[in-house]
């Protein structure tokens, strides 16, 4: 507040950079002061060891955490979302490759000059070997899988409400379910709502009975609700897969796996009132009839 | 799911910083299977200091996600600096979880330009190698080198979100005492970690066959 008699915060002195050191690595300066500490550092022929010797001791913090895994369905986003950037940058125009975030975003740093240095590996300048090299996630496969992705978009809305947030990151789970759908021997199945408007999805079953499965419009759950996965194979007994838990957006994304790989095998969605549900105790708020990829 | 946890909850490392180098140059050349390996490898590390800061499995697996993307996209810059990936992605993940907290917390002053993340963030603020070998007790004896009050400032900062202002106003502290008690504080941890490299080190001479995982 009182900033604003001071619009440009007069550069820092190296003694005051020591002084803000331990803040500083900490996380515990406002905006404004950590840019000034960042500026002097890209700029001062000081090294400041003093930064690398009391950040050393961050990996401590960290270690002394109680563990928490990560739900098992993040990997899969985050590799989707992944070669999803991967695809913009290997399919557009130079103009796509200039706005990489790679190139944009260098004024602080301090390795930034000697790189004269020869670098081993291709930058941005060779978008189509990337995208040739990458394994798993082929091309094709995402391309259909945007196309699809608009496609079911549309069909449920999500776009016209203008959850562009929620569309990227249901677009970015399709794309992961496809993945498994483009392999050999997977099944693939549609998921709808009973009738008219409500939860629909898109999942596979690849052939080692992993199953992945992208929804959207899930409404929210609350307290311990959780949307229960339920495979129903030849004999008609619902088998529970797991359940998750759905925010705000709707957007859900399950990975489970045992399940029998043929076809005519349905996948639902049941809301329970908490984990661990071993028969459902409603009928599904979606479901899908499994079908050869191919 | 089914995740049994990993028993060994503090991983020793000590030759990972070769292999974390060279999956990011496979990153950098575009290879989802590498970044599928630092995810593999950091994954835990990544959630649990996400969720701690956030307190909210949502909004952790979004600073988590974030964090991994930045990776991805930044990992040819990276290695062009030095230092340990494990720091780098930590600081990621830290950054982006205290910019989180910080926009959630309506007393939060900074309106506009948390609209647009920082640039900085891009980089490690800090090139520091974070000691591979933390085994449990080394851990252990450097948290309980802190006071009391030392380990609160630095809990409310580090994992708390606030900044040495906040820390200052919640503990009622003058903000020189708690600079100080930050600085000291970390010093003193440091001085534990280096003593048990020391030993480490020497004891890997000994034994060239140690586990590494």
């Amino acid at each position: 507040m009182t900033d604003m008699t001071r619009p440009t915060r007069p550069d820092l002195s190296c003694d005051e950079v020591r002084e803000l050191a331990a803040s500083f690595v900490l996380g515990a300066l406002d905006a404004d002061e950590a840019d000034a500490v960042r500026a002097h550092l890209a700029s001062c022929a000081d090294p400041h060891v003093e930064m690398a010797e009391l950040g050393s001791v961050l990996g401590v913090l960290a270690e002394s955490l109680p563990v928490v895994e990560p739900p098992a369905a993040l990997k899969g986003r985050i590799l989707a979302a992944a070669a999803a950037d991967l695809e913009t940058r290997g399919a557009g125009s130079s103009a796509a490759v200039d706005r990489a975030p790679v190139a944009s975003t260098a004024p602080i740093a301090p390795e930034a000059e000697p790189s004269a240095a020869p670098t081993p590996f291709p930058t941005a300048d060779e978008p189509q070997q990337r995208a040739a090299g990458r394994p798993g996630i082929s091309a094709w496969t995402m391309r259909i899988a945007a196309v699809l992705a608009i496609a079911l978009l549309g069909g449920w809305g999500l776009l016209l409400q203008n959850q562009l947030e929620s569309a990227q990151r249901y677009e970015q789970n399709v794309a992961a379910v496809l993945d498994v759908a483009g392999q050999p021997g997977s099944l693939t199945a549609v998921l709808t709502p009973d009738g008219g408007d409500g939860p629909a999805g898109l999942a596979a079953i690849a052939s080692d009975g992993t199953v992945s499965i992208a929804m959207s419009d899930l409404p929210a759950t609350s307290g311990n609700q959780v949307y229960e996965a339920w495979v129903i194979g030849s004999d008609g007994v619902p088998k529970p897969l797991g359940g998750f838990q759905v925010g705000e957006t709707g957007i859900a994304y399950f990975e489970g796996e045992g399940l029998p790989t043929e076809e005519g095998i349905v996948l639902a969605l049941t809301l329970e009132p908490g984990p661990g549900a071993t028969a459902p105790t409603s009928t599904p708020v979606s479901l899908g009839t499994a079908v050869a990829a191919g | 799911m089914r995740g049994s946890t990993d028993p060994l909850r503090l991983r020793v490392a000590s030759v990972t910083d070769d292999a974390d180098r060279a999956v990011l140059v496979r990153i950098a050349n575009g290879e989802l299977g590498a970044l599928d390996d630092l995810y593999e490898r950091y994954k835990t590390m990544a959630y649990s200091i996400a969720y701690r800061i956030t307190n909210d499995p949502t909004l952790a697996e979004d600073v988590v996600q974030d964090a991994f993307l930045g990776a991805w996209r930044n990992a040819a810059r990276y290695i062009e600096g030095r230092g340990s990936v494990k720091t780098w992605l930590l600081s990621i993940v830290h950054h982006r979880a205290i910019d989180a907290v910080r926009r959630r917390r309506p007393t939060s002053e900074l309106p506009e330009r948390e609209a647009v993340p920082p640039a900085a963030l891009q980089l490690p603020d800090v090139w520091a190698e974070v000691s591979s070998r933390l085994d449990v007790e080394t851990v252990r004896a450097a948290l309980a080198a802190l006071s009391d009050v030392q380990r609160e400032a630095i809990e409310l900062a580090y994992f708390g979100g606030l900044t040495q202002v906040e820390v200052a106003e919640r503990t009622a502290t003058p903000l020189g005492t708690v600079k100080s008690r930050m600085r000291l504080g970390l010093l003193a941890m440091r001085r534990v970690v280096l003593e048990a490299e020391g030993v480490t080190a020497a004891e890997t001479m000994a034994e060239p066959g140690a586990e590494a995982r």
